[in-house]
Parts: C-alpha cells; sequence; structure tokens
C-alpha cells in the first residue's frame, strides 16, 4: 500500500512453489436478530500462482462472503486466511475484485476509471501509457472517453477488469462478474477473460452459479455446498486449452461435473 | 450527456424554448384584458403598462424625479450582499455538518435532535428575537437567510452521504485510496448531486427569507421598498418588487447551477 510497493509486484512475477492463498479452518457466522448464522465453515483452500480456480455453488452458498474475506473486506470468525504466508489484514491492490454490479465511478471517464487506481503511484505519462494498453486489451479502444452511463453493461464490465489489471494484481478476484450480461457478451468476456489470463498470468479466482461457464474457464473447481458453506468436493479440469463449449469433450465433462455436484441429469434443471 | 437522449424524449428544440414561457404569457394576457375592460379598480390591481412605466422609473430613473426613482441599483446590491452572506453561512456549515451526519451514525444521534427540534420552529419566530439580538439591519436579515437556508443543505448532504453505493468505497479501498483522498475523489463527488439539490433549495429558501428580514426597517433593499410601497400605497412598486425578487431568484439559481457545473467534473457529468 506503500508507494514503492506497486513496481516491486511487477517485478516479483516468477512463480512460486508455496500456494499464493491458503486458508485453514476458515469460518464465519453473522449476527442474525437473537442467533448467529454460520455462512461458512471449515474452509481450507490453497490456490497456486497463475491458477485459474472456479468456485462453483448455488446462491446463498456463501460464495461471495468468502470472496470478501479473501479482498479484506470482511475479517473472517475463526481459522486462517493468508497470501504466501502473511496474514490478510484488510484491502489491498494485490488482491482486487471485479464486483458482480456495476461498481465504476459514475462521475469519471472510461479512461479515468480506469486511471484511478494509478494516481499518485506513477507519473502521468506512465498513467497514460498503462491505461492505453489496457484500454486495447480489454478492447475498449476509442470508447475512453465515455462515461459509464454511456456505455453498455458488457463495457461497463470490461472497465471494471481493466481498472483491477491495470494494477498487476497478485490475485484477480471475480464476484459472477458477468452473471448480469445477455448470453453473447457473457460468452465474449469468457473469452476475453483468458487470452487476458494468457497474456498476463496473473491468479484468478472465479465465482459463479453457473456449471457451464465453471468447465470453461477453470483449471480447478471448488464445488460448495450451503447451510453452511463448505467446500463440498474438489475437481480438477482436465479439459485442454483452448476449450470450445460444442465439443463432445466438453459435453463429456459437464455431465460428468453434474453428476459429481449430484444434480440428476433431468432436462428441468 | 445521455440524458436528452433519455430522459427528455420527444422534446423538439423549438418546444424546449417555447413550452417554459406559455403559463407566464397567458397570465400576462389575462391581466391586459382585465385592465382593459376596467373589471377591477386600477388602485387595487395596475394595469401592466403602469407597472412596465414604474419598472422603469424604478430602475433607470433619475433619483432627483421622485421617491422611487432609480433606487434599483442600491436596493439590489443590499439584497444581493445579504443572501450571499446568509446563503455563504447556511452553505459553509450545512455541507460539512450534513456529510459528517450522513456518514458517522455517532455523530448523527449527537446533532440530528437537536437540529430538528430547531427546524421545528417556524422561522418567522426568529424575528423578534432577531431584531433584539442583532437590531435593525444587515445582521439580523444575514441571521435568518442563513438559518433558513441551512436545513434544505444539511438534510440533502447528509441523505446524499448515507446513499453512496458502499461498492464504491470498496472499490476505492481496493484500489488503495487512503481516507483523505476518499473523501474528496469518492465521497463529495457521489454525494454531490443531492449537494447540489440542497444548494438550490437553500437558495431559493434564502430568497424568502431576505424578503422577510428587510420588511423589518432597513432602509434599503428590495424587501424595504416593498414595506415602504405599502405604507405610500403604491401597489404598482410593490409588483415591481415583486417580480424583480422572482428574475433574480431565477438567475440565481441558473448562475449557482453554472457555477457548480463549472467547478465540479461531478457536477457536469452526473446531475
Amino acid at each position: 500500500m506503500k508507494e514503492h510497493d506497486f513496481r516491486l509486484i511487477s517485478v516479483k512475477k516468477k512463480a512460486h512453489r508455496d500456494p499464493l492463498l491458503r486458508s485453514v479452518g476458515l469460518g464465519k457466522i453473522f449476527p442474525m436478530g437473537n442467533h448467529f448464522i454460520k455462512v461458512l465453515e471449515n474452509i481450507n483452500l490453497s490456490v497456486n500462482s497463475g491458477e485459474l480456480v472456479c468456485i462453483l455453488g448455488p446462491s446463498g452458498c456463501g460464495k461471495t462472503t468468502l470472496l470478501k474475506i479473501v479482498a479484506g473486506f470482511i475479517k473472517p470468525s475463526s481459522g486462517r486466511i493468508e497470501t504466501h504466508g502473511v496474514p490478510i489484514s484488510g484491502p489491498g491492490f494485490e488482491r482486487c475484485i471485479v464486483f458482480q454490479e456495476d461498481a465504476l465511478f459514475p462521475w469519471l471517464t472510461v479512461e479515468e476509471n480506469i486511471a484511478f487506481g494509478l494516481k499518485g503511484r506513477i507519473n502521468k505519462r506512465e498513467i497514460k501509457k498503462r491505461v492505453g494498453k489496457f484500454l486495447y486489451l480489454t478492447g475498449l479502444e476509442g470508447f475512453g472517453r465515455y462515461l459509464p452511463s454511456e456505455i453498455s453493461g458488457g463495457m461497463k464490465q470490461r472497465v471494471a477488469l481493466a481498472r483491477v489489471l491495470v494494477l498487476d494484481p497478485k490475485l484477480l478476484l471475480m464476484d459472477e462478474p458477468f452473471g448480469s450480461l445477455d448470453a453473447q457478451s457473457r460468452e465474449e468476456m469468457q473469452s476475453l477473460l483468458l487470452s487476458l489470463w494468457e497474456e498476463l498470468r496473473h491468479t484468478i479466482i472465479f465465482v459463479t452459479h453457473d456449471i457451464t461457464e465453471a468447465a470453461f474457464l477453470a483449471d480447478r473447481i471448488l464445488v460448495m455446498d450451503k447451510y453452511p458453506g463448505s467446500i463440498k468436493l474438489i475437481v480438477d479440469v482436465s479439459l485442454k486449452r483452448p476449450r470450445r463449449k460444442e465439443t463432445n469433450e466438453f459435453h463429456h465433462f459437464y455431465r460428468y461435473l453434474r453428476d459429481r455436484i449430484g444434480l440428476n441429469s433431468s432436462p428441468s434443471l | 450527456m445521455n440524458r436528452s437522449a433519455s430522459g427528455e424524449k420527444g422534446v423538439s428544440w423549438a418546444s424546449k424554448k417555447a413550452l417554459p414561457w406559455i403559463i407566464p404569457l397567458l397570465l400576462l394576457l389575462i391581466w391586459v384584458v382585465i385592465s382593459e375592460l376596467k373589471l377591477t379598480t386600477p388602485y387595487l390591481f395596475p394595469h401592466p403598462l403602469n407597472i412596465a412605466e414604474s419598472a422603469y422609473f424604478y430602475i433607470f430613473g433619475n433619483p432627483v424625479d421622485g421617491p422611487y426613482a432609480g433606487r434599483f441599483i442600491n436596493d439590489v446590491s443590499y439584497s444581493i450582499l445579504r443572501v450571499s452572506i446568509g446563503f455563504g453561512i447556511a452553505a459553509f456549515l450545512g455541507i460539512p455538518l450534513g456529510i459528517l451526519s450522513g456518514r458517522l451514525k455517532s455523530f448523527q444521534l449527537f446533532i440530528s435532535s437537536t437540529l430538528n427540534a430547531i427546524r421545528a420552529v417556524p422561522g418567522i419566530c426568529w424575528l423578534p428575537l432577531a431584531l433584539v439580538w442583532f437590531g435593525i439591519g444587515i445582521k439580523t436579515t444575514v441571521f435568518l437567510v442563513a438559518l433558513a437556508a441551512f436545513f434544505p443543505i444539511y438534510i440533502n448532504s447528509a441523505s446524499g452521504a448515507r446513499l453512496i453505493n458502499p461498492l464504491l468505497y470498496q472499490s476505492g479501498a481496493m484500489m488503495g485510496v487512503g481516507k483523505i483522498r476518499g473523501i474528496y475523489a469518492i465521497l463529495l463527488p457521489a454525494a454531490m448531486p443531492q449537494i447540489i439539490t440542497g444548494l438550490r433549495l437553500g437558495l431559493g429558501i434564502a430568497w424568502a427569507y431576505l424578503v422577510l428580514g428587510e420588511l423589518t426597517g432597513v432602509p434599503d433593499g428590495l424587501g424595504a421598498v416593498i414595506m415602504d410601497a405599502r405604507m405610500l400605497g403604491r401597489i404598482d412598486i410593490i409588483l415591481v418588487g415583486v417580480i424583480i425578487i422572482a428574475v433574480l431568484g431565477r438567475i440565481s439559481d441558473l448562475s449557482l447551477k453554472a457555477v457548480l457545473r463549472l467547478c465540479f467534473k461531478s457536477a457536469r457529468r452526473t446531475y
């Protein structure tokens, strides 16, 4: 969070042996009237550098709470959570969230939104260069001077992605970021995310309730259960990249995943 | 920018310019007809042409020509001065206190019952007290104006600050924004639309209380002219005063908006 941190992170990008993120026995209870609700129970997870991990679960299973604990917005009630062995004590730009809903600053243009986190860390010319690069990488070239109210939902999520990627986070946290988009924009954004990930090699934790999305994106899928939120199952995704959703291989994996989760294959689901 | 496309659908440029003038012109027409048909006594309800004449006399006349001739500049400067000082004090106190009570629950508990009690007292009740405390003159008027304009500014700033989307703060925190930058780069711009609403309401009330303050025997100012004209039975001058206050109120509202838009990106883009 100090000035020099920013450059340090850019230089230090080699693979680490120890997991980037590890939680042990993590739990969270919220007070609710005069009793308590167990939102998360005994979450043990470890995420390695460069991995793309999906957390898959029904709504109400505590996915967002888990992500907010990783981001540092919420403190866990029990257990430990650390990055490279250092406990997480608060929010910081090495762990950035792309939120489910639009959280852009409506009074700033696309460019200014992306430059927001860089201000005061590097000089103006550097900012301009970096912002330009990420406008290009996220397919927003030519939209730099628009206001968030003037662009579509898909464009807004591109800006939300660009404004955190520009900070070069160690860990990119995504909370159902494409959930509110139409099917076509969602597919575009999924492909964009993968191509950015291949280019920048950052680590991603992606929360979703969409089985297809998890199967398409993830190296590893953590399947969560609810009441209380806990990790029920961890599935390694063996599908080769680039993946295509219309192949038999993908369908096989999708069915396998559904069976493992415990959904039967009846068409009503 | 988007506003004209979404919010004011189907309103052409011509009707945008013309629509606001229909009611005033219609009223003027009715007035002219009533006066021409001599349906009222001219003493109570002067002909518009007489009003125009009096207005000309009041604004451009030579002071040696009569009791109200050429007083306009003097009266208006005093009135504007009083409104500006009173409104300035109200904004200077109302915005910071409002934001504090919108953001800090403890501060709100600390201050809001007291302020609401004061707010419940009609502004006119302060007049006798202000006269005793401050005497007849600028201080009483400024006190009344500041007191009345404070509440809309305070209440709107507080609700603006309270209703900020918490995701904006979380975004700021993860991008490494500290407390100070959080205030001027997130809190103020996010609350800006409601702060502006509060300032505009406050300025409108400031003009109302200006006249109240000036009715109390000060020699200069638009309120003083109106009161003076009532004593002398000059209905035309009263109406001239009323019209001038209406016009000045509108101009000051437009200037306030223009200045805020000039100074703040967030006012330009989100209000």
